[in-house]
């Protein structure tokens, strides 16, 4: 078999995305097909305006957290298949020269929809875990009567096995993209050639600069990854902070662990793809005799500005998304606490976060250094 | 002067134990080009990557002008090859992002080099620098590895196979390149190599058997490229 199980496990970290996107979409729409059954039960005021408060911050809550995370797992499974393709031309090539076609070969990548149905089955089973302490908390000021959970069917279907089915389609239609070439081509894994230019010239620039940039230009999934880590850590940690002045501590609790679970796995991955990708070019350099600062600085201090820009619009975003949920969500609602720009979350979050990026550079660093210069000799 | 002293080289534990080097002893005066010739496991590529301080030797000494390298921390070995070492691979290593003269620049940098255009011609690629990697044959591809290693001002040159890869007329072509760039920089050349032929080229061939020196040899009337069989 071409794709074994050990592929497999390298999608892990899609398998953990699509358990946070199936975890939270869980809670808030169980959740609302269950309350909907109380909707004209209730008499007072107070319980109704909660009740369409719930009811749209669940719906809000599925689709820009459950949307996000589906987009970044979709993202980082054509990763995936781009780069399982890419390192693995020679055996697709010689299939495909032996007359295997396009479409035989692509369809083998239906397994890495597996990992997606681990992930959604895994985030489904802890959410109905989680959901009666959740409804309880949904219901802490006792507006409602208690509402018993109930297994959802349908939930089930659209959110394990719909996203399964969906992303093994997905792997399969851009596998059969990327092996829409020549057998030549795939086997001698072809170098595509950049010709965008700088406009600084080749004399002006350093080698090492020129180094840096091409890393950054050769490696955009990486710099979409890391941009998008730093924005989650922002994004999640900061909003969490505010959501435990404005909702409850157990929201915040389930959204900063929602954050630091993606910006984490996202950046791992991220990191670990963009050494594995330069192991060569960092051996090189250490035969040539680069320092491990400078190789490390060539290899990764290109990707520092990418997360510090991440930092930064995840702030705003978070700011903007929890003005707009203030604004539209709980406009209504009286005694709920006017949201400001929390000042002190950033002064707490950024100093985090630059400890906790450097702290990663710096054990990758020390990843780097430890690359064989046997490694490029014995190839 | 390059000097090794009871060289060993091992790889491995236990039963699964290679000795790779079993007590070389040789020297590389400077300015020598010597070849060191041998079939595959014969320790060749070992002696290369030990004398060049890419490894270090489990016993024994490497001493460039006295001083000890197998005593070199990581860091030292990095800041000595820095200085005084550059490298040639069979199967080039350029980076394929880069044009023909940023890979040299790989080199020229590390020693200040700001006239590195001029070892580019001397590899007669002074119309191809802006080219990439892939758009190059495997005969100008070897050529900018060559500029990239010598635009670093090496005092010892090591080449890996350096014709291996390639057929006999672009094979003789660089060579050429090479003995006439020694000649007239006057570097210290040591190669790898299993082709007999080559060996003709060198001032000194040391033969490599099972891990020890078979044969040294000198050479009093080196050949050039084109007067070699292939």
């Amino acid at each position: 078999m071409l794709i074994n199980v050990k592929s497999l496990l390298k999608l892990f970290g899609v398998s953990i995305v699509m358990c946070c996107a199936a975890f939270v979409c869980t809670l808030f729409l169980s959740y609302n097909m269950d309350i909907a059954g109380i909707k004209d039960s209730l008499s007072s005021d107070a319980a109704v305006t909660l009740y369409n408060a719930l009811i749209t911050t669940g719906k809000v809550t599925a689709a820009v957290a459950g949307g996000c995370l589906v987009i970044t797992s979709a993202v980082l499974l054509l990763f995936y298949v781009k780069n399982y393709i890419d390192s693995h031309g020679r055996d697709l090539g010689i299939l495909k020269a032996l007359g295997c076609s396009n479409m035989k070969t692509a369809l083998r990548f239906w397994v890495f929809g597996l990992s997606v149905l681990a992930g959604c089955a895994a985030g489904f089973a802890a959410a109905y875990l989680y959901l009666p302490a959740f409804y309880k908390l949904q219901n802490a000021e006792k507006l409602f009567p208690d509402i018993a959970v109930k297994f959802h069917f349908s939930l089930f279907l659209c959110l394990v096995i719909l996203p399964s089915a969906v992303f093994s389609l997905l792997a399969i239609f851009y596998a059969w993209y990327k092996l829409k070439k020549p057998p030549l081509e795939l086997l001698k894994n072809a170098h595509e050639i950049k010709n965008k230019r700088n406009k600084q010239s080749d004399k002006e620039r350093s080698f090492l600069s020129e180094l840096r940039s091409n890393t950054l230009r050769g490696k955009k999934s990486a710099v979409f990854f890391i941009a998008f880590s730093a924005f989650c850590f922002s994004a999640m940690t900061q909003m969490s902070f505010s959501m435990k002045k404005l909702a409850s501590a157990q929201m915040a609790f389930i959204m900063i662990t929602i954050g630091l679970v993606l910006a984490f796995v996202t950046l791992f991955l991220s990191l670990s793809s963009v050494v594995k990708e330069h192991a060569k070019t960092v051996a090189l350099l250490e035969a040539f005799g680069y320092t491990p600062k400078e190789r490390s600085k060539a290899v990764l201090g290109a990707y520092r500005p990418v997360s510090y820009i991440g930092f930064a619009v995840g702030t705003l975003y978070q700011y903007g998304l929890l003005k707009i949920m203030m604004s539209l969500v709980y406009a209504d609602i009286q005694n709920i606490a006017s949201y400001g720009f929390d000042f002190v979350a950033l002064a707490i979050f950024l100093p985090l976060f630059v400890a906790v990026y450097e702290l990663m550079m710096f054990a990758y660093s020390l990843k780097i250094k430890k690359t064989s210069l046997k490694k490029i000799m014995t190839e | 002067m390059i000097e090794l002293k009871n060289v060993y080289k091992s790889y491995g534990s236990g039963e699964s134990k290679t000795e790779a080097l079993k007590g070389v002893d040789v020297t590389v005066d400077d300015g020598e080009y010597v070849v060191i010739l041998g079939a595959s496991g014969s320790g060749k590529s070992t002696l290369l990557n030990v004398t060049s301080g890419l490894e270090t030797p489990t016993s024994g000494g490497v001493f460039y002008d006295g001083e000890d390298i197998s005593a070199f921390k990581d860091e030292e070995l990095t800041a000595f090859r820095r200085r005084n070492v550059g490298f040639v691979f069979q199967q080039y290593y350029l980076l394929p992002d880069m044009t023909a003269e940023k890979n040299v620049r790989m080199g020229a940098d590390l020693a200040d080099n700001k006239d590195y255009g001029q070892i580019i011609a001397a590899v007669g690629l002074e119309n191809k620098k802006k080219k990439y990697p892939a758009q190059l044959s495997g005969g100008e591809q070897q050529r900018v590895s060559i500029a990239r290693a010598l635009a670093k001002k090496p005092r010892i040159l090591f080449l890996d196979e350096p014709t291996g890869a390639l057929d006999e007329a672009t094979g003789r072509q660089v060579l050429d390149y090479l003995i006439k760039l020694k000649r007239e920089l006057g570097f210290t050349m040591v190669a790898v190599t299993h082709n007999e032929n080559i060996a003709a080229t060198a001032d000194r061939i040391i033969r490599m058997n099972s891990g020890v020196i078979a044969e040294i040899k000198s050479n009093p009337a080196p050949k050039s490229a084109y007067e070699i069989g292939w």
